[in-house]
């Protein structure tokens, strides 16, 4: 099957068009995931900005029901991978077996090769199974026995997780880790939603009712305006801004990595587009912070000690950093003035 | 024992560079000579005693016996054997060299000669100082008490001197005795073992050491301190010409007692006491000359270009005897020898008025001076205040045929060369060649331009001009033509000077209003100058040129008469409208008039009214001055909001359709609005918002968004308001867009916006919040400490810089490796 090429793909649509092919998606998720719009919106933004999704949270509140309602809202091939303790890289990428018709060897696709594939409970594999993932996420490519084999767009692997905390489980590597676009976390519903809940799921799973709203075609124009949006130089600033604080911050041992700051930036071009704006806002980067960038980060032995959790230590960062001013230098800026990088007092060396 | 050795000598020098200040009191150096030699034989026997191991109660008698000894061969009586060893008549010699410099002390003004007695005392002081401070230094190790007799040598020119001494001899002194204390402090840390160079803390091993550089410091600004405060401080500067000048004392002179004529502003004194309201009984004079001429005290013959100055008088004691004027002039002049009887009253001043020229005094003691070229009496330490005496003197009388005979002074006499020294002055020099044309001999020319200053020639008499005697002054005084006897004076003399004939000013008393008989009561009312010129072989002539109708008690003289003479007997057409209405010919016969109403005493000239102008208190200004200063911020913030509101309004240019808004508001809808213009008016009106917050002490938070500021601000502060809420929204999505999108808001007004914001965070903030919003802008003051915060943070960087790269050359750092640490 041969791909258009983005240029084939256009770049903007019109407003309203993207609006409702957006809106139709998470609407018809919400059918099943009630009172997370917010989740659910994160999620589509994950796959117009071309990522993938860590679903991390405690069993049963709706993981594995968000990623497959997000899968089969949209006409695509979706697979679904069960990580298990003995699942094989194999049984993931793929596996060349010899046809004995043909008397040769045969490749025989594994899971990934779809839209969607949605990962379950991905830390209940061994690590060496995790790691098959990893050239398929980054470079949408799988490499079997010298072989690359190009993946489609879209791709997007949904993976779901039990925090680590929990027992019988491979905490993900940290370079795993660093390929999935953001993390979110379901939360509980609110007391509403849970009663509403209760009754839909009462007779019948309402999953199986759902229909496709939208198809990859569609999705690829989606990415395609989504690619288009504006950033100015202003909030690029501010993104790099962001990764380079979560690298300097003393709480932290290991920052975001460069590949962080181009997925906060895609991130929010998608968000921005699902708000109806063809530009992005330091507002979204703010809000993207934490599910893009705390997953990546690994915090300082005191700062784990003192129980700060990665959220609210990039919290508190985008908090205290202040907005880089694309004008002239604000009088409300106390910061000292830019000294070539020496202090006034800084010990004199011959 | 090298360090002790090193301190004695360090001892020695810092007495010599403290007695520095006394350069101030001498004419020449000799002095210095002397008390060098007399301070190394000291400090030698100190340090051949200390190498003998003597106590301390020896080392002092090897100090004194060497300054002894040293004294001998300085001051040889003549009886010493082998040049400095001394004898009885050694002491007996030194002994009235003690009682001459006592006697020279009260005789010599500064700068005194070289006078043995005074020299022998000033050396003996000098070797005094420094076998004290030798032992306090060395022996007892207490350098810094060593100040104290140090502090005494400076104190003699300060007691001399009462109002200023000259800051660079204390500066030599200070730097002297720190000296000492420097290197009494390393002695004592290098007996303790190594320097502390404060290594390892960001300091380098050749660097000074943190506490040695700040006691350095600490040392240099509290000699500034020393030398800068004193001149900070109003009247201790010239305190004594200011004080007079402002007219604000009780007398004019200084007060206390003692010290030097020579730096009396004459002119001030006599401009401050013409003008004080109140009229002070000063002298009482009796005298048995039928109309004597002016008394007389002081005199100003230094023409600098800023004025005339008094010169430093030099004379004898007047119990010496009096060098009498007839022997002098010799010629067919009229001398009658009179007598007068002087009490001062209330005239403060290191002079006495006497009448021209005295020749003998009495009931005056030796501390009273005269000097024969100024024919003034005058004292060192003394005061006019309170003295009776009584004096003869010779009046003189020339009559014109005489002086018209005078000859012309030789170009090499003395009194021609110094007393007719002018600067140039060309609207001055002009006047002179135009009214000296044509006149042959000295008294015509001197006559011409006594008779210039005539009400004939527009001269009118006014209190109210400004002071001073300098260029500029005498060109506005015969550009204006009115004024006080001070510029008649002075501008006489100029005029004198510039003809190339000697003259100078004279100050004293006219003779009044009150008198009784030969008794005549003088008060600051009658204080006077005239101008006194030099013919050869006469001596020093008076001429008054102030209008004599409006002087009371004015003389005028067969060779200077009056030269308003005829006029007075014709009354002028003016002189009908003068307030008084008094006869203009009684001027000088109705001295109550004048006495009490000296500026309105000759309004014949006309536009006396118009030149006296208001005068407004200092302090009026001063106020005005504060005024403006605290408007600044309140100016400059609404400056920043008109232009700012310029940029926020919508263009005029572009096409504006006006329809109708919600609530019946007309909006201005605009279209086709240049992005650039567009960004910039969100930005100037975000800017604006923003110094609003500040103002009305709304936090203001660099790490929000615009959005997010926007939303707190609805949230927290403008809840209730429906228009501010939409008016902030607006704003902050016009910045936003302003910012970050690629078209920014058109078409939307943010004036109106701006202005409900405004007025909703005014309604809520307190009233404090808002005067101090409207008078001193908190935005306006951030905005300037920023600055300056910025600008102070930058010099502190390159003086760091500079400081660096000065450092590379220090002698400490090029010299650290070869010392041995």
């Amino acid at each position: 099957m041969t791909q258009q090429t983005w240029d084939e793909v256009g770049g903007l649509l019109p407003h309203d068009e993207f609006r409702a092919a957006s809106e139709a998606i998470v609407a018809n998720i919400e059918q099943v995931i009630e009172g997370k719009t917010a989740t659910v919106r994160l999620a589509l933004a994950v796959l117009l900005a071309e990522g993938h999704l860590l679903i991390e949270d405690v069993p049963g509140v709706g993981k594995t029901k968000l990623a497959k309602a997000l899968a089969r809202s949209i006409d695509c091939s979706v697979r679904r991978i069960q990580f298990t303790p003995d699942l094989l890289p194999s049984d993931v990428t793929g596996v060349s077996v010899y046809n004995q018709e043909t008397h040769d060897f045969e490749f025989r696709p594994g899971a990934v090769f779809a839209n969607l594939v949605v990962g379950d409970e991905i830390n209940r594999a061994s690590p060496k199974t995790q790691s098959a993932l990893l050239e398929c996420m980054e470079e949408r490519q799988v490499t079997v026995d010298g072989v690359t084999y190009q993946l489609q767009t879209p791709f997007m692997v949904i993976a779901t997780q039990n925090p680590i905390e929990m027992e019988g489980t491979y905490p993900l590597p940290e370079a795993q880790r660093d390929r999935f676009t953001a993390r979110i976390a379901m939360g509980y519903p609110d007391a509403g939603a849970e009663l509403a809940m209760l009754d839909g799921h009462g007779a019948a799973d309402p999953l199986n009712g759902l229909r496709p709203v939208s198809d990859a075609a569609t999705v690829r124009r989606l990415i395609g305006h989504v690619r288009q949006v504006h950033v100015a130089d202003a909030v690029k600033q501010y993104a790099v801004d962001l990764v380079t604080a979560t690298r300097e911050a003393n709480d932290l041992r290991l920052g975001a990595s460069p590949r962080a700051t181009l997925q906060l930036l895609r991130t929010a071009r998608a968000v921005a587009a699902l708000e109806g704006r063809d530009y992005v806002l330091p507002d979204d980067l703010q809000a993207l912070a934490v599910p893009v960038l705390a997953h990546r980060i690994i915090p300082t032995a005191d700062a784990q000690l003192a129980r700060r959790t990665t959220d609210a230590i990039v919290a508190e960062l985008v908090h205290r950093l202040p907005l880089p001013h694309d004008r002239k230098r604000s009088p409300y800026d106390t910061r000292p003035a830019p000294n070539n990088g020496r202090g006034p007092y800084e010990p004199r060396r011959p | 024992m090298t360090p002790t050795r090193n301190l004695g000598f360090v001892a020695a020098a810092a007495t010599l560079l403290a007695a520095a200040p006394l350069s101030a009191i001498f004419e020449r150096w000799t002095w210095l000579i002397q008390a060098a030699i007399a301070v190394v034989v000291v400090a030698g026997a100190a340090a051949l005693s200390r190498l003998a191991r003597f106590p301390l109660w020896g080392q002092v008698l090897a100090m004194l016996t060497g300054l002894l000894l040293g004294l001998t061969w300085i001051f040889p009586g003549g009886t010493e054997l082998l040049a400095f060893v001394p004898t009885p008549g050694t002491f007996a010699h030194f002994r009235d060299l003690m009682g001459a410099s006592l006697q020279d002390m009260r005789t010599y003004g500064v700068k005194v000669p070289d006078v043995d007695s005074l020299l022998f005392l000033t050396v003996l002081g000098i070797g005094g100082v420094a076998v004290v401070v030798d032992v306090l230094a060395v022996g007892l190790r207490r350098p810094a008490l060593a100040g104290l007799p140090m502090l005494a040598i400076y104190s003699v020119p300060v007691a001399v001197y009462v109002d200023s001494v000259p800051a660079t001899p204390f500066v030599v002194g200070a730097c002297g005795y720190l000296w000492l204390l420097v290197t009494d402090n390393v002695d004592r840390v290098r007996r303790f073992g190594r320097r502390f160079t404060g290594e390892g803390r960001d300091v380098d091993v050749w660097e000074a050491s943190p506490l040695a550089a700040a006691g350095r410091r600490l040392a240099v600004v509290g000699v500034a301190l020393a030398v800068a405060l004193p001149l900070a401080v109003p009247g201790m500067t010239g305190g004594l010409m200011e004080a007079v000048g402002n007219g604000t004392g009780d007398g004019n002179g200084r007060p206390g007692q003692g010290g030097s004529p020579g730096r009396i502003d004459l002119f001030a004194a006599l401009s401050g006491q013409l003008n004080q309201s109140e009229v002070a009984e000063m002298v009482k004079v009796s005298t048995n000359e039928p109309t004597p001429f002016y008394l007389r005290f002081g005199v100003a013959d230094e023409l600098r270009p800023d004025g005339f100055r008094v010169r430093v008088p030099t004379g004898r004691s007047v119990n010496r005897g009096l060098p009498d004027p007839t022997e002098r002039t010799g010629r067919a002049v009229d001398q009658r020898r009179y007598r007068a009887t002087v009490e001062v009253k209330n005239l403060n001043m290191p002079l006495l008025p006497v009448y021209a020229e005295p020749v003998k005094t009495e009931d005056l003691n030796n501390s009273w001076l005269y000097d024969p070229n100024l024919q003034i009496l005058f004292s060192n330490r003394e005061n006019s205040r309170g003295k009776r005496y009584a004096f003869d003197y010779v009046r003189s009388t020339y009559s014109p045929a005489l002086l018209r005979g005078t000859p012309s002074l030789p170009a090499d006499d003395p009194v021609l060369r110094q007393q007719t020294v002018t600067p140039a002055v060309r609207a001055v020099d002009r006047l002179v060649a135009q009214l000296v044309k044509g006149k042959q001999n000295d008294y015509d020319k001197v006559r011409a331009i006594y008779d210039y200053f005539s009400v004939e020639n527009g001269f009118t008499y006014s209190l109210s001009t400004r002071g001073g005697t300098s260029g500029d002054d005498i060109t506005d005084f015969l550009a204006t033509k009115a004024g006080f006897c001070q510029q008649y004076a002075a501008a006489m003399a100029w005029l004198v000077r510039a003809a190339g004939i000697p003259a100078r000013v004279a100050f004293g008393f006219t003779n009044g209003s009150n008198s009784d008989g030969g008794t005549y009561v003088l008060t600051n009312r009658n204080l006077h100058a005239w101008t006194e010129v030099y013919f050869g072989g006469v001596g020093w002539v008076p001429f008054d040129a102030t209008p004599a109708a409006s002087v009371a008690g004015a003389v005028r003289s067969a060779w200077a008469p009056d030269t308003d003479a005829p006029e007075e007997s014709t009354p002028l057409p003016g002189s009908t409208a003068a307030p008084s209405g008094a006869d203009p010919s009684a001027g000088a016969n109705d001295p109550d008039r004048l006495d009490k109403d000296a500026d309105q005493g000759l309004s014949v000239g006309g536009g006396d009214a118009a030149q006296q102008n208001p005068v407004w208190p200092w302090w009026l200004a001063g106020v005005l001055v504060l005024l403006v200063l605290l408007a600044l911020p309140a100016l400059r913030r609404s400056a920043l909001r008109r232009r700012r509101r310029v940029r926020a309004v919508a263009p005029a240019a572009s096409a504006v359709a006006t329809v109708p808004g919600p609530r019946g508001a007309v909006r201005d809808l605009t279209v086709g609005v240049d992005p650039e213009r567009a960004r910039a008016d969100a930005h100037a009106a975000w800017d604006e918002l923003l110094d609003t917050l500040v103002d009305y002490h709304v936090r203001v938070d660099r790490t929000e968004t615009p959005r997010a500021t926007a939303e707190r601000l609805v949230r927290e502060t403008l809840v209730e308001d429906a228009g501010a809420v939409t008016g902030i929204r607006l704003l902050g999505r016009a910045e936003e867009r302003a910012r970050y999108a690629r078209d920014p808001l058109t078409g939307e007004p943010l004036h109106p916006a701006l202005g409900s914001v405004r007025g909703a965070l005014a309604a809520r903030a307190d009233r404090r919040t808002r005067i101090m919003a409207a008078l001193l802008p908190p935005s306006v003051l951030l905005r300037w400490r920023t600055a300056v915060t910025d600008r102070s943070m930058g010099l502190v960087a390159t003086s760091g810089r500079v400081r660096d790269r000065l450092l590379r050359w220090n002698p400490r750092r090029l010299l650290a490796g070869r010392v041995a640490r």
